[in-house]
């Protein structure tokens, strides 16, 4: 019984291990994730996915300004640094399969003055880049 | 075959008297299991958060007062809760009551444990499907923004993607622990 017992003390223990979340992925679960999801994925009639989707707007001219610009990010309240780092952990995390060959990260300089540019037609413009991109199928 | 049941019969009628007279009721067994059932892992199928991030949360039994009590406004993990505590609604603060069914699109924010001073990541997801439950309202504001910043405003129902707008209750989940690097 006292060896079940320890078994079991173990167990728990190692299950009371919270995961530490930092950089890009804390700012992302703070700022993000409450829609996104941790997995990137939809919420169907509510969000959009970013999990299979983030990754091909970089394929079309224009998605590259558009993922900054579009308003949950332009918005963020992170600095220009820090947004960055979000957009490539969640080029890697949610679109590593999708984006096209020879993309460069975004840069502190890059995001800065795309955020000062807002879309007045978000639904607008997302709607030519996904045209845009039906077209190169 | 009946002695077989007899042998099996013996083996367990054994083990449980040992069992019983090695132990108490205040045992720890007594107190594992609780924990086991209360918070720590997902034994029951209730709505929790879909979440492959999440993890257990951090030990709670040392807190004294309304600061460990899940049923309390002031508990640790409320620090930026607006709403009626699924602890006192038949849930949990990880689970939904039984008939509700728990929003995927919730707000984040972090609390810190009194306990081990670190800063959790916090998950007040809404839990949808029945009527206000109307008991145990908290409005705690740690980290919330206006409502014209949307996404970190806790005045909202956030009951988006599930089959009932109808908001009953909020739990706190916890996601992990914030670090700076």
């Amino acid at each position: 019984m006292p060896r079940t017992a320890a078994v079991l003390v173990v167990v728990a223990a190692a299950s009371l291990a919270a995961a530490d979340v930092g950089g890009p992925a804390l700012d992302y679960a703070l700022n993000c994730q409450g829609c996104h999801r941790a997995d990137g994925a939809a919420t169907p009639g509510s969000v959009p996915a970013l999990a299979g989707s983030v990754g091909k707007f970089l394929r079309v001219p224009g998605g590259r300004e558009f993922l900054v610009r579009v308003p949950g990010v332009a918005q963020a309240p992170l600095d220009d640094t820090a947004l960055a780092a979000v957009l490539n952990w969640m080029l890697d995390r949610f679109g590593r399969d999708d984006v096209p060959k020879g993309v460069v990260p975004y840069t502190a300089e890059e995001v800065n003055q795309l955020r000062r540019r807002p879309l007045t037609d978000v639904a607008g413009a997302r709607r030519q880049l996904v045209e845009a991109l039906e077209r190169t199928k | 075959m009946r002695d077989e049941r007899r042998w099996i019969d013996r083996f367990v009628e054994t083990a449980a008297r040992q069992l019983a007279q090695r132990t108490s009721r205040r045992s720890f067994i007594t107190r594992l299991g609780s924990a086991l059932v209360g918070s720590t892992l997902p034994l029951l199928p209730v709505a929790r958060a879909a979440d492959d991030s999440r993890v257990p949360p951090p030990d709670d039994s040392a807190l004294k007062g309304d600061a460990g009590d899940p049923k309390s406004c002031d508990y640790w993990r409320h620090c930026a809760i607006d709403g009626f505590l699924c602890s006192c609604c038949g849930g949990s603060q990880n689970a939904c009551p039984p008939g509700t069914e728990m929003s995927p699109v919730t707000w984040i924010g972090t609390c810190r444990h009194p306990g081990d001073g670190k800063d959790y990541i916090i998950s007040y997801n809404d839990c949808c499907g029945q009527s206000l439950c109307l008991r145990c309202r908290c409005t705690r504001t740690e980290g919330e923004k206006p409502i014209y910043f949307t996404s970190k405003n806790n005045d909202l129902l956030w009951c988006f993607g599930t089959k009932s707008r109808a908001v009953n209750c909020s739990v706190a989940v916890v996601l992990g622990v914030a670090t700076k690097s």
